[in-house]
């Protein structure tokens, strides 16, 4: 039979992001398929050497436009590095509480976009009502609802408002009380059980040859492999929490694993208001006129758990004013790339779409 | 998983016994960098892979025009030794030439690509690194290179937006003069509701 080409994206509903998987079929078998990048490039790197280092706090959250907190995390930890500089003990909870916030956001968002390759609309609606939740609770900490601008070098931009601890347990309970309906409503749902199950297979020799990180490491390795445990960063060494796995990554074991680390953010924000303490939020990075701040010379590499994986800023300062380099290592760059070449030919057509959504795959932080 | 400042002291013994490192800068218990000699970068590939670094992270490049070098950036894992190393060495800047890496690190593919595409940095070995992946019909140097103006290339490229008519300076000059003062006119002659 004779191949056709087809075009998964930029508009499709089972597609994240302005990419587009080119695919050759034969029948409904992929036979070629290659990632076409480049519709969303916007120079950030190049950007970022013309900015200053506060300036850039303002454009890196749109590395990656669904889940923005990491970029600064990434960002700001680097630059701190490289000055040596010391966050007050408040602020690193902060940033865990807005971190794992941001967490269930996407892993919710991501959850709901199984909906468009498996055609469960109501999941999406689901999901997509309840992070609207915690865009409202972002909003009442940062004022911003998706691209926050909170965590700057130094700490965060200001202390967290009168009463919104009682928001974030009445969104938790809420949530918790919500899970099992989730689960029955994607994972536990016949129709797309029967989509999920043993398809899109990672074997674990396929994991370390392509540099996936993250839900698809773990669930194909079997290991706590997450940079919160194993080079913790913020105070993650002092709360409870444990990385889910497993040693079978079909479609269904990777959403299994993103739910259960729903339930684990869930822990880690408890524990975060429960023991953070009292005392200020920030400090200066420099001194004088703040667009004159310099950082010492010297390379960094500053990496953070991210829902897709290992998520890393690589920063080289010269002493000036302006970065000299940033370079972004975007977590689902392998697999969006060579992962599509590579592992997608051979299976159907209509599991693409679950390829792109089961790992990950955000096209901005490829286009960056 | 052992005591993380062992690693970093296991990764420099591992280093210094088989290569002659220029530099090497422990940036924290979870990151150490080592710079080499352009020769000597596949050799420490291989010897890392086999100790146990079999993740790679990241591969990229920096302009350095004053000096006339590109220094090659590459960051490796081991999750079981928890150690971010990077790896870096300084090439000639004319004509960068990097021998490529995929025999050791499948996953640089792609990586190199974007590096020959953003810093014109060769790969030879590599099948595909001339092909287009981001940028489509590039025409100018490769961008990332410091000598690459944004600014310039943009007016270069792209007609400047002309506007018609300055609405902002209410001159004397300006030939709309009198339709402003026409429509002037009828707003008084509307005050209060009533047409005079």
């Amino acid at each position: 039979m004779k191949q056709m080409k087809l075009f998964l994206g930029p508009q499709h509903p089972g597609m994240h992001g302005n990419a587009s998987v080119h695919l050759y079929v034969d029948g409904d078998i992929i036979k070629k398929s290659f990632l076409l990048p480049g519709m969303l490039h916007r120079g950030f790197e190049k950007g970022m050497e013309r900015h200053s280092w506060i300036n850039n706090i303002s454009l890196i959250p749109r590395v990656c436009v669904v889940e923005p907190d990491i970029n600064e995390m990434a960002f700001v930890m680097g630059v701190e590095k490289l000055l040596g500089l010391e966050v007050p003990e408040r602020a690193h909870w902060i940033r865990m509480i807005i971190l794992e916030l941001a967490r269930l956001s996407i892993h919710l968002m991501a959850y709901g976009g199984l909906g468009g390759p498996t055609g469960n609309y109501t999941l999406m609606y689901h999901a997509h009502a309840d992070r609207n939740s915690i865009l409202d609770i972002f909003e009442q900490i940062t004022g911003h609802r998706v691209y926050h601008q909170y965590i700057v070098a130094g700490g965060v931009r200001k202390d967290l408002p009168k009463g919104i601890e009682k928001d974030i347990h009445a969104f938790l309970d809420s949530l918790e009380a919500r899970y099992e309906e989730y689960r029955d409503l994607g994972i536990e749902n016949p129709s797309i059980v029967a989509r999920i199950t043993d398809t899109i297979m990672l074997p674990e020799a396929v994991v370390w040859e392509l540099g996936v990180t993250g839900i698809g490491m773990r669930s194909a390795v079997g290991k706590a492999y997450d940079i919160r445990k194993v080079m913790p960063y913020a105070r993650y060494d002092q709360v409870e929490f444990e990385v889910p796995t497993s040693t079978y990554s079909d479609a269904r074991s990777r959403i299994d694993i993103k739910l259960k680390e729903l339930v684990q953010s869930i822990g880690i924000i408890r524990q975060c208001l429960a023991k953070m303490p009292e005392g200020p939020v920030r400090v200066p990075m420099g001194r004088g006129q703040s667009m004159r701040w310099t950082v010492p010379k010297g390379y960094v590499y500053s990496p953070v758990e991210s829902s897709r994986g290992e998520f890393g800023y690589y920063i080289v300062s010269n002493g000036g004013t302006n970065p000299w380099r940033v370079g972004v290592r975007g977590a689902s760059y392998p697999q969006g790339l060579l992962g599509v070449e590579k592992y997608l030919p051979g299976t159907r057509l209509d599991d693409a779409a679950l390829w792109i959504d089961t790992m990950g795959v955000c096209s901005p932080e490829i286009d960056r | 998983m052992m005591n993380s400042m062992s690693n970093v002291e296991f990764l420099k013994e591992l280093m210094n016994r088989n290569f002659k490192v220029i530099e090497t800068d422990v940036i924290d218990k979870y990151q150490v960098s080592f710079v080499l000699k352009q020769a000597d970068i596949l050799q420490a590939l291989v010897t890392l892979r086999n100790a146990g670094w079999i993740q790679m992270s990241y591969l990229s490049a920096i302009d350095w025009p004053d000096e006339s070098k590109i220094e090659m950036i590459y960051i490796f894992m081991n999750w079981e030794r928890p150690v971010h190393v990077q790896i870096r060495s300084k090439i000639d800047r004319k004509d960068p030439v990097m021998p490529s890496i995929i025999n050791i690190y499948p996953g640089a593919k792609y990586y190199e690509r974007e590096c020959h595409e953003f810093f014109g940095v060769k790969f030879p070995g590599n099948p595909d690194y001339e092909k287009q992946l981001i940028l489509e019909m590039w025409d100018d140097i490769p961008p990332l290179r410091k000598d690459f103006d944004p600014q310039a290339y943009s007016d270069r490229k792209f007609t400047k937006r002309e506007y018609k008519e300055d609405y902002l300076v209410l001159s004397d000059q300006n030939s709309k003069k009198e339709k402003r003062e026409v429509r002037k006119e009828r707003a008084e002659s509307l005050k209060g509701g009533q047409k005079v």
